[in-house]
């Protein structure tokens, strides 16, 4: 299939989850949500259950105000809304970790604000390394796995862990592969984003299938030509309007330290032993996240090694509205990027947001001094 | 031209009154950092939920942040520190104690309220992970290390021993580290005694907030928000148990004399929820009293009753503060301390530094209200950025909420 076509398909999954939801629970699959940043994804598809990504919508905010208020990410509060006004009707549980202070809330309210569908937490420890910190993760998922259990009806087997973790970590080693074949290949930034956003609808073997065959169609294809390279880091990146605005100026995203995109690969469970505890070796390993403790900041040389090594003229950090946690990170974050020499915008994104012009004149701006 | 008017002078305070007791210990926590930074000595940056019981057996100097930082926003310094924080590129959105901090790691001095800086810094995100972020900034700025002990938000309603387990092995853990790091050594006996004098303190600090079931309360409950701090910063400390003492001793015989430090008559009763405004302490104190409305309790009432019996129990105790416990748990804690003071309205403080404790007020909220059969009434504002409160929306909040009331009285 052409380049084009598997772009195209990608693009209709990325931009009908709702289809994609009824596809599944036809096919007698259920559905579980996974809200933002990380869940045990391996785990629910050994299930049988079909891991769906919750990070709510491009919407206006009504029903959510009568739980949150105002100064809670729109990304948080319109999972919420999406969920009271019926949206996710026919899923089994939404699970939402305890990576930061709003999404602790989005749990409390839900209980509450979405009567028909229960919520799963995972409490991750922060102190994730130590042998404590796996034995911590380990006891939580084996709590996920029953409230899974209670709610679908699906029994757990180590078996079939392992075989899901092989399945997630093939779909890893692909999305990887992806993002360095898009460093150069003519790939526009919406197309880019639909091919990590229609991931969060997918099952990993059906997205693996058609992002193996457009990474060798993109690897055959032509290179970008005479674009501004950028490095761009966020919780999320994939409004349309604000995407247009990148292709519209020649903005080439070259890499991404994006929660929705890349952070989501970088790490692989290990496919030898007890799958369970692989899984909470997983956690263990997984850094350069705002979401996850980093007393080094070693994100921030993250960032900068990762522009560097893709050729990048600057970074464009995506701000999600009162997302503190990735705000305390800029600062950091621009201090390196200054004094690597590397060109930094900061650009505050909202999924309420209507007006663009800002944005606009702001990356107009970043251009031209490129 | 109006003859001039002298000022009284107040009456100097009776050095065995609680009131003069538990300002010298709060007063003395940052003399005493200051001497000991000045004796070469190392200094710590604490959370105000850290084990307290940990710097205290090992005999180390700390100091609290967030203390400093609601002193600089209550004496006038919150919007001045703030921008220095914007200025350097932090997000007027993040919490205002953060931003003074940070400003604070910068400036290194602030006429409201000085302290030493770090050497090193103790972080306990048990109130919020936003802690996390605002310590490991401080830790990579200035080079020093950061010892967390990870107590994750609790979505049930009790501690599970998966939790206890979890938090036991980093108390040793960290306590391990410390001793590396500083060459202090631990003690158990030490601890031990520590443990009897947070638990005392603890103890007698719930007692003297549980005098409000008197009525008329025979404390102004914004008296609290003054005397927490000794709670904060040295509950570990003897000294913090004899004044809490007499702190009871008082409200006890306040109310046996009917008086009170509710310098009003007392019409109203109400629970207050959030953090105090710093920076408008007497506005939101006075448009109560006005009002003949006494606040009566808080959940700070409940927030600083570390009361356990060993190591395991306080691990539970620390996993057991307002900010890391689910709605349900949340709510029954509110739920009785309105009933056992006889609260008539909930007054909250949406505060837009603190996501936790606002992001899920609004459902807590109206079903603590439906419990007691109480008003409940918010109004928007901020711990310590003064920018984020509005005088008049705050007096109409307050007004409804007396009016509400008032038709309930009448009602009965």
């Amino acid at each position: 299939m052409a380049v084009n076509e598997l772009l195209a398909q990608l693009h209709e999954i990325a931009t009908s989850p709702k289809k994609q939801l009824d596809k599944y629970l036809a096919e007698g699959k259920p559905v579980v949500l996974v809200a933002p940043v990380y869940t045990p994804n391996e785990i629910i598809h050994s299930m049988g259950i079909v891991p769906m990504g919750a990070w709510g919508a491009d919407m206006e905010l009504n029903e959510a105000k009568k739980y949150f208020p105002a100064f809670i990410s729109s990304i948080v509060q319109s999972i919420l809304e999406l969920g009271m006004k019926g949206e996710y009707e026919g899923v089994s549980a939404l699970i939402v970790p305890s990576l930061c202070d709003s999404l602790m809330c989005l749990g409390q309210n839900w209980k509450y604000a979405v009567k028909g569908i229960p919520y799963i937490p995972m409490s991750y420890p922060q102190n994730r390394k130590p042998a404590y910190g796996i034995k911590f993760t380990r006891a939580m998922y084996r709590r996920v796995i029953n409230d899974l259990t209670v709610a679908t009806g699906k029994h757990y087997s180590d078996y079939a862990l392992k075989d899901s973790i092989k399945i997630y970590n093939e779909h890893n080693a692909v999305m990887r592969e992806f993002a360095e074949i898009a460093s150069t290949a003519d790939i526009s930034a919406a197309a880019r984003n639909d091919v990590f956003k229609s991931a969060w609808f997918m099952l990993p073997e059906e997205h693996t299938a058609i992002v193996k065959q457009l990474n060798e169609e993109l690897k055959a294809g032509p290179k970008a030509e005479g674009k501004v390279r950028v490095l761009v880091s966020g919780v999320l990146a994939d409004s349309p309007s604000l995407l247009k605005i990148f292709d519209d100026n020649d903005i080439k995203v070259v890499f991404d330290d994006v929660a929705h995109e890349s952070r989501q690969y970088r790490t692989d469970a290990p496919e030898e032993g007890d799958p369970l505890q692989a899984m909470a070796i997983k956690f263990a390993n997984m850094d350069n996240c705002s979401f996850l403790y980093d007393k080094d900041k070693k994100r921030v040389d993250y960032i900068v090694e990762q522009a560097k090594a893709h050729d990048a003229r600057g970074v464009i950090v995506l701000m999600t509205k009162f997302c503190d946690t990735e705000e305390f990170d800029y600062v950091p974050i621009k201090r390196a990027c200054d004094a690597a020499g590397l060109l930094n915008l900061n650009i505050e994104v909202d999924r309420q947001m209507v007006n663009y012009e800002q944005a606009g004149t702001m990356i107009q701006a970043f251009k031209e001094m490129v | 031209m109006g003859e001039e008017v002298k000022k009284k002078s107040r009456p100097a305070p009776d050095p065995n009154s609680a009131k003069y007791k538990l300002g010298q210990i709060a007063a003395k926590a940052y003399t005493d950092a200051i001497e000991a930074k000045a004796r070469g000595e190392m200094v710590g940056w604490c959370a105000s939920n850290f084990p307290v019981e940990i710097p205290e057996t090992l005999g180390l100097t700390v100091c609290y942040p967030e203390n400093q930082a609601a002193g600089i926003a209550a004496r006038g310094g919150g919007e001045r520190m703030c921008n220095e924080a914007e200025g350097e590129g932090y997000s007027n959105d993040i919490c205002a104690y953060a931003r003074i901090s940070l400003a604070y790691m910068k400036l290194k001095s602030a006429p409201e309220q000085d302290m030493p800086q770090p050497d090193f810094v103790l972080c306990c995100n048990n109130i919020c992970n936003c802690m996390i972020k605002w310590y490991e900034n401080i830790s990579k700025e200035l080079n020093i290390p950061m010892y967390i002990i990870d107590i994750p938000f609790n979505p049930d309603y009790e501690v599970s021993e998966d939790e206890v387990e979890y938090i036991r092995e980093q108390f040793w853990d960290v306590i391990h580290q410390l001793e590396d790091y500083t060459g202090k050594k631990w003690s158990d006996e030490r601890f031990k005694e520590v443990m009897q004098y947070s638990g005392r303190a603890s103890r007698l600090w719930v007692e003297a907030t549980s005098q409000a079931k008197y009525v008329p309360s025979p404390f102004n409950g914004f008296d609290l928000l003054n005397h927490m701090a000794v709670m904060v910063t040295a509950r570990g400390k003897k000294e913090a148990g004899d004044a809490m003492e007499t702190l009871l001793k008082e409200y006890k015989e306040n109310h046996e004399k009917g008086e009170s430090t509710f310098r009003a008559e007392e019409k109203y009763r109400i629970m207050f929820e959030g953090i105090a405004c710093w920076p408008w302490l007497r506005v939101t104190s006075t448009g109560l009293k006005s009002r003949g409305i006494n606040m009566v309790t808080t959940i700070y009432a409940d927030a600083f009753g570390f009361i356990y019996d060993d190591f395991d129990g306080m691990c539970r105790a620390y996993a057991n503060v307002p900010n890391s416990m689910n709605l349900e748990h949340s709510r029954d804690k509110r739920v009785k301390l309105c009933k056992a003071n006889h609260v008539e309205g909930l007054l909250v403080h949406t505060n837009r530094s603190c996501k936790l404790w606002s992001g899920f007020m609004p459902e807590m909220s109206r079903q603590i209200g439906e419990a007691c059969g109480i008003p409940v009434v918010s109004f928007d504002g901020d711990q310590a950025d003064p920018r984020n409160f509005s005088e008049a929306q705050y007096d109409t909040r307050v007004q409804g909420l007396m009016e509400l009331m008032e038709g309930n009285k009448g009602g009965k």
